[in-house]
């Protein structure tokens, strides 16, 4: 199996950066970004939509910073998971990330941005050919959505990433960076509902870092994945909580590894106020359950995924609570 | 004895200078002979030494004829693999590895359809691209082969129909990878798309094309390929059945899931003959298959045995790729190297069988297993492979450890569209094992016993015959069952943990060796040979055609020698690489190295000691049976002052004649009954296991956890303790990931889902429960040194103690592999509907109060612990055969004693399609029983 060829590039700033993106963008080159590889590179050995130029975020000045309020999107996933100045929640989900061997090169920010996921997507090229292809790497066939038929409009990969739900439930917000400049915006308003656009990312536009407010710091939080193996799976589901010990109308909840992008779940939330008492706290995991819909095109299927939802809601809760 | 020998003495203190440097020219060379790292010769160590010939080393199980060979050198002690060091240090080399001059790349274009007829190929496009050096197609091999004589059903590359995706079209050699890839799309192929099978249970159905056609004897128009049907005993023993147990089992088909992928490299040498190197398990019949398919005579063909980076019965059957490999490089002239990728392993497949698998037990009011009847339907994928053996398999080896009033099997192996099945460790007795085992513990459910006496009381004892008439020789099933209940604290746990919590036993059997070998042989081929040189240097070369593959069998084979000649492990080289240079041996299958392989070695190494002995008789005026072979000398048994160094013993053997040469042969001796496939399941030997499981259970999510095992293993006689250990663990790592996380997933368009390490989920160092492994030995009287198999054995119990503790720990039996969590939560989703029970974390776990037929089974084990033993010392050797237990004399044949019990011949095909999804398949003729009715 052959990577196919592509041009490193290794900008030194952010400033840099964008340069090499803009002038790409100026003579038609498509290009990705990579930080630690471990998304893109195996993509790109299995021939999911490669491109001739490849931008590495590795040597950008300041881009590994780790902070209790400021994570660099360089920030490697090991660092993350051993730092005793990230909040809790990150470390802990840091840690069930992949392998260890893995989590030494993958990033934050990659982690973030990491492709969706579907069993008729993630294999080889002869593998896709024998199936005519799919939505998500038609390779110019225009060929239907192999999970559901008879639609070619919508890619329902599913987003397997682990933080994006530990930071949802923190409050954080992403800072992205490109041509037309710097902007901030909650993370759960970064991604976009389409296995293929995946986020609000522009052309030429990366995540550069996650910031927390001084209000994550007091939070409480935990997360809860769901995967076969203790280690190398990506979830099946996961589910992040946190809130202000004390005050219910703070918590937080979020889900991710079950659609094609992680949510955070403010209005159930909102409509369950009571959840610190063990029924209320029943009813908020079984309307968690509910309002995910996973599709079958990971290891697990999908009926039994969504009832993990409301014991993985349920369990967080508790953790939260700090009750047994 | 002389001082020196051609070398200058070293006297004590000798040449040794006052502050302690050696003077030049003055070294202190070890005494004559010291061969090997170690300067002088160590002490006999008679804790290497069985009580029978004096030593000290305890023998529960009883003398053996190999006791007086025994030299305390390495048999029986924890000894590293003498291939350690290469793999450690990386210098091993394996398929990948071979590097050699003027290489080219070569590549397979391979089927994206699951069934269709070829058209045409037009390689035309790709021949003219620069930097491609040959293009093959199936048209440049037509001859078939398969490693299985009576089912050579492959091609190199597909001839007329493709019949998987992945399956192999055409290849391409060229200078790079990035070429030879390029190439491949070039190439134009026509097909004809044909209607794919992938679901076995239609496979039994008549079929426009059926994916191979056998003739005459073609079953119908069926996709079946083989189908068995066996019955012995008397079916009135389970009309008043106590407890009966009936299950249909579904199992997914598992990979082998070794390390290294698939690599050969080929050459055709200056001299035109063809140089292969390959990772493989049984060189010798890829070299059979590349004779005929290249269609040159045997010794212009030398295969050559790389290093392999793990088989486990995936590298048994001769390739497809390695015929590519050599087409290609006949065609271009140029050493041609293929690889695979990891997808293309899981297309080349032959792992275990998807089955259904429907096994009854019945038991009578005595606690006896009156009947056990066995039904599996076996998805052998788009060729035959091992199938014809794995048919027989599925239920012949369930007809052991215990003593049946009656067996009754009906198997069938259907073609399906999907990469085909073959050997993997435990070949064909994994799933019925399972299967019969998680029976059992429903019927000392059932009967209110303990599962464990429920077995104690009905075991074959040791020298005993199965129902279908295998010799069963040395037995330690008693002992290791005894063992793992002792040390797994059984009677304080069982049935008495909190919900979640569970534990449960699963037994084992099978073949130490497979007793026939599978190409017929009238001129009585040995199984096995094995030749030892050794030349003036005292170094001992050992050619062996046996493959290690990873489970020490080299290491074996190098113990055995050093513990025979007494000579320390760095003397003895095992040369085993290279046809040109080894004898013949059957390969790496069937658990049989050890066993076959070690006994020839022992052999050749005696008749070597016996040229030494003779020398020492010679020089000491001692006759032999006087002599005594200690570490690297050999010496008088009442004075062992009295000697001469095993150089100056093996210098005077070489007077005259040179190098000692010897030869040592090994060919399992004649058994078995002589009903139709009495054959399948022979072995001169039989292994035994029982382990004992902890699991924990999640009852909210389902997902299972093991967290301890008790693993004991009759393997004869431990030759390396740290080696048998190994496979122990081994093989509970391998087995755990089958009955927990690991199946070839085909979705819904019957395309392999998960092609892959990471979605084919083998279990992480997270998922291993800590083992504890029980060696049990019961020495077996044909064994080298008493030694049994313990590589695949050990894989079997694995599978019904994990399911039978999940039953312990949630009351939810499975009757399905892998329990993955969604399956197991679904079980109990059903269990809390059916008791109208809201959260799992309220239901009960189960429960055990002893009933009546308790104590009788306990007393009837006790007994039987009695018999065994002394039966296993062969201070009783009357003989026995299954159904003594149901009231036979087992001095006359049981058919004449009684008329229900006998082998059923004429099967009836109504009654038999009642049995299950392969008792059907007999609902259908064979063509040549068809002609004229219409």
């Amino acid at each position: 199996m052959l990577t196919p060829p592509f041009v490193l590039h290794r900008p030194k700033s952010v400033e840099e950066a964008c340069a090499i993106a803009a002038h790409l963008a100026s003579e038609g080159r498509p290009f990705d970004w990579v930080a630690g590889g471990t998304d893109l590179l195996p993509n790109y050995k299995w021939h999911l939509n490669p491109k001739g130029d490849v931008i590495s975020l590795a040597h950008v000045d300041g881009a590994d910073a780790l902070a209790s309020d400021r994570i660099g999107c360089m920030a490697r996933l090991h660092d993350v998971a051993t730092s005793e100045v990230v909040h809790p929640l990150l470390a802990a989900a840091a840690a069930k990330v992949a392998s260890s061997l893995i989590r030494r090169s993958a990033t934050i920010g990659g982690n973030l941005c990491l492709d969706t996921r579907c069993f008729w997507y993630n294999q080889s090229e002869d593998w896709r050919r024998s199936i005519e292809w799919c939505h998500k790497a038609d390779c110019g066939t225009g060929a239907d959505c192999r999970v559901i038929p008879n639609q070619n409009t919508l890619c329902v990969a599913t987003y397997q990433g682990d933080m994006a739900a530990a930071f949802m439930a923190l409050g954080a917000e992403v800072e992205l960076v490109g041509p037309n400049g710097e902007r901030r915006m909650p993370l759960e308003d970064f991604f976009e509902l389409d296995g293929m656009k995946k986020n609000v990312l522009q052309p030429g536009e990366f995540l550069l870092s996650v910031h927390l407010s001084e209000d994550a710091t007091s939070r409480v939080g935990a997360y809860h994945k769901l995967r076969v193996r203790e280690t190398w799976d990506f979830p099946e589901a996961g589910i992040a909580a946190s809130w202000i010990p004390g005050d219910a109308g703070s918590l937080r909840v979020a889900s991710t590894g079950l659609e094609s992008i992680p949510g955070l779940h403010a209005d159930l939330v909102d409509a369950h106020e009571d959840w610190t008492e063990k029924e209320g706290r029943k009813r908020l995991s079984k309307a968690l359950q509910k309002a995910i819909k996973p599709v079958n095109n990971t290891v697990l299927p999908p009926r039994y995924r969504r009832s993990m939802v409301s014991v993985l809601a349920s369990r967080a809760l508790r953790a939260i609570m700090q009750e047994d | 004895m002389s001082g020196g020998y051609r070398q200058q003495p070293g006297g004590a203190g000798g040449g040794v200078r006052k502050d302690g440097k050696r003077v030049a020219g003055k070294l202190r060379f070890t005494p004559p002979g010291a061969g090997g790292s170690r300067p002088v010769s160590d002490p006999r160590n008679l804790d290497g030494i069985p009580e029978s010939v004096g030593g000290n080393e305890p023998q529960p199980a009883g003398h053996h004829v190999h006791d007086r060979l025994r030299t305390g050198t390495t048999v029986g002690q924890a000894t590293a693999l003498v291939d350690a060091n290469a793999k450690i240090t990386g210098q091993a080399w394996y398929g990948d590895d071979v590097r050699l001059p003027n290489e080219i790349i070569g590549r397979i274009l391979r089927s994206p359809h699951h069934y269709a007829r070829i058209r045409s190929i037009d390689t035309s496009a790709a021949e003219a691209m620069p930097g491609v050096l040959a293009v093959a197609t199936g048209e440049d091999a037509p001859k078939t082969f398969g490693v299985l004589p009576v089912t050579k059903d492959e091609h190199a590359m597909a001839v007329e129909k493709v019949r998987h995706v992945g399956d192999l079209v055409a290849c391409v050699a060229a200078v790079d990878e990035a070429t030879a890839m390029e190439a491949l799309g070039a190439i134009v192929v026509d097909y004809e798309e044909l209607d794919p099978e992938f679901d076995p249970r239609k496979g039994l159905e008549d079929v426009d094309e059926p994916i191979h056609w056998r003739g005459k004897y073609h079953v119908g128009r069926t996709n079946v390929q083989k189908r068995v049907h066996q019955a012995f005993g008397d079916r009135s023993n389970i009309e008043n059945a106590a407890a009966s147990s009936r299950r249909a089992w579904r199992f997914e088909g598992v990979h082998h899931g070794f390390t290294e992928p698939h690599a050969v490299v080929a050459h055709w040498d200056a001299n035109g003959r063809l140089q292969l190197y390959t990772p493989q398990q049984v060189p010798h019949y890829t070299h059979r298959a590349l004779a005929t398919v290249l269609d040159v005579p045997m010794h212009q063909i030398n295969v050559i045995r790389t290093f392999v980076g793990g088989g486990f019965g995936g590298k048994s059957d001769p390739f497809p790729h390695e015929m590519c490999a050599a087409i290609l490089a006949r065609k271009s002239g140029r050493p041609v190297r293929i690889t695979f990728d990891r997808e293309e392993v899981y297309w080349i497949n032959r792992g275990r069988h998807p089955s259904y698998i429907e096994v009854k037990l019945d038991a009578d009011e005595d606690g006896r297993v009156a009947g056990l009847d066995v039904d599996a339907l076996i998805d052998g994928g788009a060729f035959a492979s091992f199938g014809h053996v794995t048919s027989y398999y599925n239920g012949v080896l369930a007809t052991a450890p215990y003593e049946l009033g009656s067996f009754h099997y009906t198997g069938a192996r259907v073609w399906t569209n999907k990469p085909a099945s073959g050997a993997m460790r435990g070949h064909g007795a994994v799933n019925t094992r399972c299967a019969v085992e998680v029976g059992l513990d429903d019927i000392a459910e059932q009967l209110a016993v303990d599962p464990i006496d429920l077995r104690l009381a009905n075991l074959l004892p040791p020298h005993s015959r199965t129902i279908s008439g295998f010799r069963i020789t040395s037995n330690g099933m008693r002992e290791a069952l005894r063992r793992v209940r002792e040390e797994s604290g059984w009677d304080q746990k069982f049935r008495n943990m909190p919900l979640g919590k569970g534990i449960g036993i699963g037994c084992g059997f099978f073949i130490s060796g497979s007793g026939l070998p599978i190409h017929w042989d009238p001129n009585r081929f040995p199984h096995a040979t094995v030749h030892i040189q050794v030349d003036m240097d005292g170094g001992v070369t050992v050619h062996t055609g046996a493959a290690d593959i990873g489970q020490g069998s080299t290491t074996a084979v190098a113990q055995v020698v050093s513990e025979v000649l007494a000579l320390p492990l760095d003397m003895i080289h095992v040369r085993s690489h290279e046809s040109d240079t080894s004898p013949v041996d059957l390969g790496s299958y069937s658990s049989r190295v050890t066993f076959m392989n070690c006994n020839a070695a022992i052999r050749a190494a005696m008749e070597i000691r016996e040229s030494l002995l003779n020398a020492a008789w010679d020089m000491l005026g001692y006759h032999p049976t006087t002599l005594v072979m200690v570490d690297r000398r050999i010496v008088y048994k009442h004075d062992p002052s009295v000697g001469v160094s095993y150089l100056q013993a093996l210098h005077k053997a070489q007077e005259d004649k040179g190098a000692l040469i010897a030869r040592g042969a090994y060919r399992s001796p004649p058994m078995g009954g002589v009903h139709k496939g009495a054959a399948a399941g022979l072995a001169p030997a039989y292994s035994f296991s029982a382990y004992v499981a902890e699991v924990d259970v999640d009852v909210e999510t389902g997902l299972v956890k093991c967290t301890r095992v008790w693993a004991a293993h009759d393997c004869g006689k431990a030759l390396n303790p740290l080696a048998v250990e190994g496979q122990i663990i081994g093989s509970c790592h391998m087995g755990l990931g089958q009955v927990l996380s690991e199946r070839m997933t085909y979705g819904r368009t019957g395309h392999l889902q998960n092609a892959n390490l990471l979605q084919y989920q083998i279990p992480s160092v997270h998922e291993m429960p800590h083992v504890t492994p029980i060696i049990v030995e019961s020495s077996d009287p044909e064994g080298p040194f008493g030694a049994k198999e313990a590589g695949e054995g050990p894989l079997l119990p694995i599978l019904p103690a994990v399911c039978n503790a999940v039953y312990d720990a949630i009351g939810v039996r499975p009757s399905s592999l892998p329990l993955s969590p969604d399956v197991v939560w679904g079980d109990i989703q059903k269990r809390m509907k059916s008791e109208g029970v809201e959260d799992p974390l309220d239901l009960e776990s189960p429960r055990l109060t002893h009933g009546p037929l308790q104590e009788k089974l306990a007393s009837r084990a006790e007994e039987h612990y009695g018999r065994d033993h002394a039966r296993q010392r062969t201070e009783d050797t009357s003989p026995y055969v299954n159904g003594v237990l149901f009231g036979f004399d087992p001095t006359r044949p049981i058919d004449e004693q009684l008329e229900g019990w006998a082998a059923i011949d004429d099967p009836d095909p109504e009654s038999m399609a009642e049995m299950g999804y392969a008792g059907r398949a007999w609902l259908k003729q064979e063509q040549r029983h068809m002609e004229g009715d219409d």
